[in-house]
């Protein structure tokens, strides 16, 4: 037994050392390619249940979803790996668009942004990072409010014949998700804003903000209003809302400086 | 990046959404995981496997129980990974278990004998781990090359305590079937 114990240790020692001299590639640093995979589906991680009643699960019958970053999705769509990749969201200037149910809203029309804060536009442009644009075609404003401590600007407009629109402006850093959008892909046509790529989204669908730490802000969970147009320039993202044709949609985003 | 912060504290902070503080854990856990991916078998895909296997492990980071190690846990995804891999790898490669060359070298030019045949030993038993069948090679490369106690060994592979023992100790039997006649060559040199 003894014998046994002594040729068992003689083994295992051996193994010890044969391990530590043992070749193994050096290991590349995958911080930022883990990260940037992170970045693309926190928001996903965090996904609230769809919601259950029925009617709205029929008429948002699209279980697959789509994921494209915007930033890739020409290299994405020109190569066959990426096609396949091309699964659950679309992503488009901070905003992510999910073919699939949305999470339940709150009842009535009360829905808001975190911190939702009316004030000047002057004042408003102290409040945020990024540069707010003014689209020239509708001009100043009727009203201008900051939420999420200087994360989100809203600009208010009451204009014939368009009725209410609301445009959202917030910093374009491309990896930041501000809002999730469910909808059917159909609903959503590719344009171009001033050189740049853009989303043209026909028909209201389901808006919600996602915070900082990449949660659904289900407080601010809302149909929208008519069609909707994204787009972004090197410093902020713009998502324009209200009762527009795509012309005059596209024609107000042009003017935003 | 500040102050240093534990495991425990990046594990907390990663489950609220902060990558900063997941990326503290992947940089603290990618060389172990790696040489763990490459050993288990992956070989060049190390460097996917582990990747795939940190995106996983963040996912999943609300399975993890508070206060227990991360690095068996993440090495159990690693491990599945690479499992996956090999699974669906057509062929089977043949693994790349290989000793520093130029340690070898370096000991064959000018050294004393013993060490010569030590090393030649050694090549030999590392060719024999590798031929070892699939769980028993497993389990040796666990126990003896990642240095994990076998109660860490039974939570990488997934296996129950009893079958890491068995196999283990099945696995040196074999082993030492293969080396004796070293050990012979040995007794009648020496």
């Amino acid at each position: 037994m003894a014998d046994r114990a002594g040729w068992q240790d003689a083994v295992e020692s051996e193994l010890r050392a044969a391990g530590r001299e043992l070749t193994v590639p050096p290991a590349s640093d995958l911080t930022a390619a883990v990260r940037q995979r992170l970045e693309g589906s926190t928001v996903q991680r965090r996904q609230v249940p769809a919601l259950g009643t029925g009617a709205l699960r029929r008429q948002l019958g699209w279980r697959a979803a789509l994921i494209v970053v915007a930033a890739l999705l020409t290299v994405l769509i020109a190569t066959p790996q990426g096609r396949a990749a091309v699964i659950g969201v679309l992503r488009f200037a901070g905003v992510e668009l999910r073919q699939e149910p949305g999470p339940a809203r709150s009842p009535g029309s009360n829905a808001s942004l975190p911190g939702e804060r009316r004030m000047p536009l002057e004042r408003a442009r102290l409040q945020v990072s990024f540069p707010i644009l003014i689209p020239a075609a509708l001009g100043q404003p009727d009203g201008v409010v900051v939420s999420d401590r200087g994360r989100v600007v809203s600009l208010i407009y009451r204009r014939a014949p368009y009725g209410l629109v609301r445009l959202d402006e917030f910093a374009g850093r491309f990896n930041t998700v501000y809002f999730q959008k469910f909808l059917s892909l159909r609903m959503m046509t590719e344009v171009e804003v001033n050189g740049t790529k853009g989303a043209w989204i026909k028909g209201p669908h389901e808006l919600v903000y996602v915070t900082r730490d990449g949660t659904l802000a289900t407080a601010s969970a809302r149909l929208t209003v008519g069609n909707t147009l994204i787009w972004g320039t090197s410093q902020v993202a713009l998502r324009l809302e209200g009762k527009l044709s795509k012309p005059a949609a596209l024609a107000i985003a042009s003017s935003a400086h | 990046m500040g102050r240093a912060i534990d495991d425990a504290e990046a594990v907390a902070r990663a489950r609220d959404g902060d990558l900063d503080a997941y990326a503290v854990l992947v940089a603290r856990y990618t060389l172990r995981a790696h040489r763990a991916a490459f050993l288990l078998g992956a070989g060049e895909e190390a460097g996917d496997v582990v990747q795939e296997a940190f995106v996983k492990a963040f996912r999943h980071l609300s399975q993890f129980r508070a206060g227990a190690p991360f690095g068996p846990w993440l090495l159990r995804i690693v491990a599945n990974e690479t499992r996956n891999l090999t699974r669906s790898r057509r062929r089977r490669e043949a693994l790349a278990l290989r000793l520093g060359t130029a340690e070898l070298e370096g000991t064959a030019a000018g050294s004393p004998a013993d060490e010569v045949l030590a090393a030649e030993r050694r090549a030999q038993l590392v060719a024999a781990v590798s031929a070892l069948p699939d769980r028993e090679r497993q389990v040796v490369v666990c126990r003896y090359f990642l240095d994990l106690s076998e109660a860490e060994t039974a939570q990488v592979l997934a296996w129950p305590l009893g079958s890491v023992k068995s196999r283990k100790a099945r696995a040196l039997n074999r082993l030492r079937g293969l080396l004796a006649p070293v050990e012979q060559n040995r007794v009648t040199n020496g």
